[in-house]
């Protein structure tokens, strides 16, 4: 099988200034355009390409210090529950989190749960607990949910009771 | 050139050539190898990339361990460097290695459980809501059949969401309805398979009609690891929209515009993204018969849509500007805004990505219409949705890998190919931190 070749619209081409008019192939000689074409998608390319390194690394750092998260909360309460949740900064682009999990064996939430807020570098493989609160079992980690506030997070602002 | 380099690069490209075949085996192999190392740890299950699933692939049970991120990412590294080998010296490979090959490789996910994505599970709950519960499914997400059987296996996400699907899917999907959630599924995976082995033929056909390698085209489709793992290994219907698209091309080179045109809108009933094939077709081949071949089929399609769905049958558009609007991970519009030290992507991306994509196209459009490959300027266009789209998934840069094996402008397949590794290095971020 070959291609069959397209036809012209008879006319079209005619009533159409050359600049305009369509053409069945490319001119020969369209050196320049390929050439700004081809600079530009090597820049784009570059870009996508810093982006993912960027990216690989932020993600590699997060998680990073995700694990460090988790090993503070076990080893601060004492328990070492598999289930934890965790909530990061996105507002703020802090490597400021919270880590909440229960306190009594049970399925994710169903107890009363210790939050921990964790900011700082990993040293050691943890991180440093500047405060926390207490939440009720089935609650979500909003601010009227929260009692029993401790450290830093002991400010009307964060904790009503 | 001396003389005697140009007797030294001929004796390099003869060492070349005598070590391809060789080489070309051992990227086969590894390829087959690490495929089925995922599929086989993949049907062990309770892991976070596998979906859950009905037990379709329980004979495969006890030869793999359950398969972690790391082997998982390992695995897809290796296929992606024996893919890379592999195209190297693909123009030294037979068409029955090939075939071979490519076969082996579709064998083995076909055999194995559904990899990484819920979506098959979405399509099934769509087809049981029109056929078992007498649901329309472009107005009802899955979450009004809870109690039935596939409501389990569908992701969380889509519980709640109406189908994004063309009105021509769906109804290819209802045959499967009846069958069960394990009866569906497989026709799922088979239409998946029928739909590639489709893809790869004409494939073939339209590089043989360019003058292209055929054996090369095939393999740069077939063996490509993110179609195999991701496209086929999850049953996506994208398989089937490929199918349309190079329907369409191949009827084009054959110069039967009005079939080719109406195989644009047949696959735009399956997934929408295809119809940026029809402009940049209608401007390059000029001729009446494209345009009422596809109003044509619009047309029919229109009015069964309409009769079997009602109005919201026909309003893809409305779920194109739904999905848009999501975000994931993985999308480099994503990367870029952390780049950028931005926490995500906000509305104001989405107009500015929108007004960049709408400036590619113009300008494809005018290259087009001034004698440029349309072929080309269709696939160039699918990339730039892909890249520039807030929802990215693997699958949708699958788009316009079998336009850029059939074009003379090799630069789309350069750059089909570069975005797929950016986005295989992107994933790569759990080998450097053991995340369980």
């Amino acid at each position: 099988m070959t291609e069959a070749a397209p036809t012209t619209t008879p006319g079209l081409g005619r009533r159409l200034p050359a600049w305009l008019a369509p053409r069945d192939r490319e001119r020969p000689g369209g050196g320049r355009t390929r050439l700004v074409e081809t600079t530009l998608l090597v820049l784009a390319a570059l870009l996508l390409a810093v982006a993912t390194v960027n990216d690989v690394v932020r993600q590699t750092h997060t998680n990073h210090r995700l694990l460090a998260d988790l090993r503070t909360w076990r080893a601060y309460t004492g328990h070492n529950y598999p289930e934890l949740s965790i909530e990061q900064d996105f507002r703020g682009f802090t490597t400021k989190e919270v880590v909440c999990g229960n306190t009594s064996p049970g399925e994710p939430a169903t107890r009363v749960q210790v939050c921990l807020e964790i900011t700082g570098p990993v040293i050691g493989g943890r991180r440093v607990v500047h405060g926390g609160w207490y939440l009720p079992p089935n609650a979500e980690d909003l601010r009227a949910s929260r009692y029993a506030c401790f450290g830093s997070a002991k400010r009307p602002d964060r904790c009503p009771r | 050139m001396s003389v005697a380099a140009g007797g030294e690069l001929g004796l390099a490209r003869t060492r070349v050539a005598q070590w391809a075949p060789a080489l070309a085996v051992v990227c086969g192999l590894v390829l087959v190898a690490v495929t089925a190392e995922i599929v086989v740890d993949a049907a062990v299950g309770h892991s976070a990339l596998i979906p859950k699933s009905p037990a379709i692939a329980g004979w495969l049970r006890g030869i793999g361990e359950r398969l972690g991120y790391r082997v998982f990412l390992i695995a897809l590294l290796l296929a992606s460097a024996a893919y890379a080998g592999l195209l190297a010296v693909a123009g030294s490979i037979s068409k029955r290695w090939a075939l071979i090959l490519i076969g082996a490789l579709h064998g083995i996910v076909f055999a194995g459980p559904i990899l990484i994505s819920t979506d098959v599970f979405s399509y099934i709950a769509y087809a049981r809501m029109g056929v078992e519960h007498g649901l329309n499914p472009y107005l009802h997400g899955p979450f009004w059949i809870a109690h039935d059987p596939v409501y389990p296996y569908v992701g969380h996400s889509w519980r709640h969401v109406a189908t994004a699907y063309g009105p021509l899917y769906t109804l290819l999907s209802y045959p499967l309805a009846p069958l069960g959630v394990r009866g569906a599924l497989w026709g799922m995976k088979l239409e998946a398979l029928l739909a590639s082995a489709g893809t790869l033929a004409l494939t073939w056909r339209c590089a043989r009609a360019r003058d292209r390698d055929p054996v090369a085209a095939i393999l740069v489709v077939g063996a490509n690891p993110l179609y195999v793992i991701y496209g086929l290994g999850g049953a996506h219907n994208d398989l089937i929209m490929l199918l349309a698209m190079m329907a369409a091309v191949s009827l084009t080179f054959a110069g039967r515009d009005a079939l080719a045109s109406a195989a644009v809108v047949a696959g735009a009933l399956v997934k929408v993204t295809v119809a940026v094939l029809l402009p940049f077709m209608l401007l390059s081949r000029r001729r009446l018969a494209g345009l009422l071949g596809a109003l044509a089929a619009l047309a029919l399609g229109a009015l069964v849509s309409y009769g079997v769905f009602g109005a919201h049958g026909v309003d893809l558009i409305a779920a194109l500007n739904r999905d848009a609007a999501f975000v994931s991970t993985d999308s480099f519009a994503t990367e870029i805004a952390h780049l950028f030290g931005k926490p995500g992507v906000f509305p104001v991306d989405h107009a500015i990505l929108k007004g960049a994509l709408v400036v590619v196209v113009l300008y494809l459009l005018w290259r087009t219409w001034r004698g440029y490959d349309w072929v080309a300027a269709s696939g160039w266009t699918l990339l730039a949705i892909s890249v520039a789209s807030t929802w990215l998934l693997p699958w949708y840069i699958l788009w316009p890998l079998p336009l850029a094996v059939v074009v003379r402008d090799r630069r789309l397949l350069a750059a089909t190919l570069a975005v797929q590794a950016l986005f295989i290095a992107h994933q790569t971020s759990p080998l450097f931190v053991n995340v369980s």
